[in-house]
């Protein structure tokens, strides 16, 4: 009995949840849950846990793009099945583990890994970059002011000696979100690429009366820039509809998701902020947010050179100047903004300084500073 | 759907990280509608803007959530993606999974949909990418019949919990991580599925302070481990480290030479609160003194380990920066056992001391996080029947303006101005 | 006192049908009694959905509430574009 389109309750279950997580488990986690006692990375992309029962977990991490087709998720299958007893797991960082139970087993399985062209880089661990966590962009999003996949894509490329080694001072966290709404939560990350628009929506007229209820789309605005209006439409007759005030817009496109009569979309408005500093970990230092360091890049597809050599200058900076241990932000603390500023080469704009609620937070009330280059 | 020209999309081939565009173009032999995807996505790229739109009604009956609808704008140039709705199915705890349930997850969705996917979306479901309307309903009886899983949450819903590896393969975790996001999964199916609230609601697990789920970034509820009682310290293992036998840090910073392991320079030195010190051979913490942010600890990990009274802090009100800016989560209860013998009570209790404050007074569209902003955290302490304690803020108020309660004032607010301007001529 | 079930269904399908906008938040319902908890508004509001008397609308971040005969439907209205052109 399949599904019966003319009879669509017969049957039906709903609130059953997530598969139990246990029985996915590959014997080795199942025999010692909770009974782990240490781990070793032997090399990058390469971790060993060891459990007080004296077994060892031998895991192998590979980096991957977010968006994957079945077919490669079938080739992961077809590795699974051969070398790890049929299972597998995703980190919450879009990486795959392969786990084997000995060590002997980890050699076969890389060289597996290898042979399949660069479908399966393995690294991803300590202190180096490990894959970007992001959104949809241009790939299936409604809102988004750049593509992700690609921005992504063209990172990695770069940076993918980080993703396979360690040689940083600690490990470094990049995101990506594609819009203000960072669905990707990217605010507290190492580096945050972060998708923006600059113009105002514009409002149609004509469809506004057929898409969007104006209660709402009045209310969206966070900022109160969204006002009644009564406005003509192309055919000449006057119709309800609204008025953007644009010198109040933040740009956040929140009116477009409730009113999509207001698009605010454009090639030209459109394309990436940087923002670095941030971490989750509660290590040394409290969590910290990403700063707004640069303002905008603007897109420039298939391959986005200038966030490329963004992303790649600060993390260069950093991997040079900073200490064992020390993650961006903590680095940029120690040594002052200025000199962060500074030593990366990146102008200080005035859109750099907050202005936005809670801005006094980050302003500098002392007269301690460092003379740098700014200091005319 | 024809082959499509890619020039753009062509120069993301090249490179040695994985390519999306290969892996599209490799989906597209058996998917002809992925050439749709890329036609578009190449048009996108070359006008620099996307090319999607959003309908909201789309759904499996009686589901608020779980889907979220996708058009095309281009529709007649690009069919196959006319219309192109987004699956939210709700992942296992931690993201295990046997060969045997990803096989029939993809033929399901070879099936009912464009067999492109996202393993995993940010807030951690598995994320099924491009399917019509009239496929939804087969698709969720095929997915509940026969795979035994259920959607997960979007809209105004509670989201799809999320944890971190926890007791699974981490030596740190404090607590289950994993069967608590699953516990409280199941006991929140309904709140999943159709909406209950102003806005979003997330919960998050993560076992130790290192947080490796972002929990105090992102969820609401943020439930993260820690313990009450000394580190644990094997002090013939420190020596090792100090001997330079164990690399440090786990081998964390194996690709460069940063000469010798200094216990003093690199675990002592760098303790937040100075609260360890070498007595001889032996390493001393005052246990009193720690605030638990894991940094000896991730250093020597052979060496020390988290204490045996395990818990969890919770802190609340985490949101990404729309619409009031960023908001990590703010320490609520400090320690809360963690028990899946209880059924995960002592957390259940919070929760819905929570909710039913949240969903009375919370304005459409406000996080809890903002809601607790815009009524001050004093009042929110009082909701949740909490003694105040500093260890809630990070530093006293430095304003005088408390907004006093006339029951705490002798004689209370009511006064009588004739009785004052017999003492106080005009 | 806090209306029954059924007195509560017809005052919430009620405001659904008269209120000027088409969706609805949940919120827009507590007004219909101001004695049930929001948790019960809720669940009757889903029983309703369930019933085919309302129907979700989401955003995908947000999810909103109408009466079926009240909602513009993505697709059909695409149709109908469709055959206006024809």
């Amino acid at each position: 009995m399949g599904y019966d389109p003319a009879n669509p309750m017969v049957d039906r279950i709903t609130d059953i949840g997530p598969p139990h997580f246990e029985q996915f488990f590959p014997p080795v986690i199942k025999n010692n849950y909770g009974k782990w006692l240490y781990h070793e990375i032997t090399q990058p992309g390469v971790l060993m846990h060891k459990s007080e029962t004296g077994d060892e977990c031998w895991t192998v991490r590979i980096g991957a793009a977010r968006l994957v087709s079945i077919e490669y998720i079938r080739e992961i299958c077809e590795i699974a099945d051969k070398h790890c007893e049929g299972s597998v797991r995703w980190t919450t960082r879009n990486n795959v583990e392969f786990m084997v139970d000995a060590k002997d087993k980890v050699k076969p399985l890389m060289d597996d890994l290898a042979s399949r062209s660069n479908k399966f880089p393995v690294g991803g661990t300590g202190a180096g970059m490990t894959s970007i966590v992001h959104t949809q962009g241009w790939v299936h999003c409604h809102t988004p002011a750049t593509d992700a996949s690609g921005v992504v894509k063209a990172v990695m490329d770069e940076l993918f000696d980080y993703f396979t080694s360690h040689t940083m001072p600690a490990q470094v966290r990049v995101a990506l979100a594609c819009c203000l709404n960072m669905c990707g939560a990217v605010h507290a990350s190492d580096v945050a690429i972060l998708g923006i628009h600059r113009k105002p929506p514009m409002v149609d007229h004509d469809a506004i009366a057929g898409l969007c209820e104006l209660p709402l789309a009045i209310a969206s605005c966070p900022l109160g820039a969204v006002s009644p209006t009564k406005a003509t439409n192309s055919k000449g007759v006057e119709v309800k509809s609204v008025k953007v005030k644009n010198e109040r817009c933040m740009f956040c496109g929140n009116c477009y998701t409730m009113c999509p009569a207001m698009p605010l979309s454009d090639p030209d408005g459109d394309g990436i902020a940087i923002l670095v500093g941030g971490k989750v970990s509660n290590r040394i230092s409290y969590p910290k947010f990403s700063k707004l360091v640069i303002p905008f890049l603007p897109n420039t597809p298939p391959r986005w050179p200038e966030t490329v050599a963004a992303v790649k200058n600060i993390i260069d900076t950093y991997a040079k100047d900073a200490r064992k241990y020390e993650r961006i932000g903590d680095w940029a603390e120690r040594i002052g903004w200025e000199k962060f500023f500074e030593k990366t080469g990146i102008p200080f704009t005035i859109h750099c300084i907050d202005d936005y609620r809670l801005a006094y937070d980050t302003w500098r009330t002392t007269t301690q500073f460092k003379f740098t280059s700014h200091i005319k | 759907m024809a082959k499509r020209d890619t020039p753009l999309l062509d120069e993301l081939e090249k490179g040695p990280w994985p390519s999306f565009v290969t892996d599209l173009k490799r989906q597209a032999e058996k998917k002809p509608e992925c050439w749709d995807i890329l036609g578009q996505l190449e048009l996108s790229y070359h006008d620099r803007i996307t090319h999607w739109k959003h309908g909201g009604i789309v759904g499996v009956f009686g589901y608020g959530g779980g889907i979220v609808g996708r058009y095309s704008d281009l529709p007649k140039e690009f069919p196959g993606v006319a219309h192109f709705h987004t699956i939210r199915v709700n992942q296992p705890s931690s993201k295990f999974y046997n060969t045997a349930k990803l096989r029939a997850l993809c033929d399901l969705w070879e099936k009912h949909g464009s067999g492109m996917t996202n393993f995993h979306g940010s807030t951690g479901d598995l994320i099924l990418l491009g399917t019509t309307t009239d496929h939804l309903e087969p698709l969720f009886y095929e997915l509940t019949h026969e795979l035994h899983q259920d959607l997960g949450g979007s809209g105004s819903n509670l989201r799809s919990p999320a944890c971190c590896i926890g007791k699974a393969r981490c030596e740190w975790s404090c607590f289950d991580t994993q069967a608590a996001c699953h516990g409280l999964t199941m006991h929140y199916q309904d709140e999943l599925h159709r909406p209950a609230f102003p806005y979003k609601f997330k919960f998050k697990f993560s076992g130790c302070p290192n947080d490796c789920v972002a929990a105090l970034a992102r969820s609401d509820f943020a439930v993260i481990g820690t313990w009450k009682d000394d580190i644990r310290i094997d002090q013939a293992a420190v020596q090792s480290y100090i001997k330079g036998e164990f690399p440090s840090n786990g081998g964390a910073h194996s690709g460069r030479d940063w000469g010798p392991f200094d216990i003093q320079k690199e675990v002592i030195g760098l303790c937040p609160t100075e609260c360890m010190w070498m007595e001889g051979d032996e390493l001393k913490i005052d246990t009193s003194e720690c605030t638990r942010c894991m940094h000896c600890i991730n250093v020597m990990p052979r060496a020390l380990r988290p204490g045996v009274e395990t818990g969890a802090t919770v802190n609340v009100g985490a949101k990404a920066p729309i619409l009031e800016g960023a908001q990590f989560a703010t320490l609520t209860i400090p320690f809360i056992k963690v028990d899946p013998e209880s059924e995960f009570e002592e957390l259940i209790e919070q929760i819905e001391k929570i909710w039913d404050w949240w969903m009375e007074i919370g304005k459409n569209r406000e996080r809890v996080g903002e809601t607790i902003q815009r009524v001050g955290l004093p009042t929110f302490m009082k909701i949740m029947e909490l003694e105040p304690i500093p260890q809630m803020v990070r530093e006293p108020r430095s304003n005088p303006y408390i907004f006093w309660q006339e029951d705490e004032v002798p004689g209370g607010f009511e006064r009588d101005v004739r009785e004052f301007r017999k003492k106080h001529a005009q | 006192m806090a209306l029954s079930t059924e007195d509560l269904k017809l005052a919430i399908i009620e405001k659904a049908t008269k209120s000027p906008k088409p969706q609805l938040y949940i919120k827009d319902f507590y007004k219909c009694d101001p004695d049930s908890k929001p948790r019960v508004i809720k669940n009757v509001a889903n029983e309703l959905v369930r019933e085919g008397e309302l129907m979700f609308w989401s955003s995908g971040s947000t999810t909103m509430y109408a009466r079926p005969d009240r909602i513009k439907n993505e697709e059909t209205r695409e149709d109908a574009e469709e055959h206006k052109d024809d």
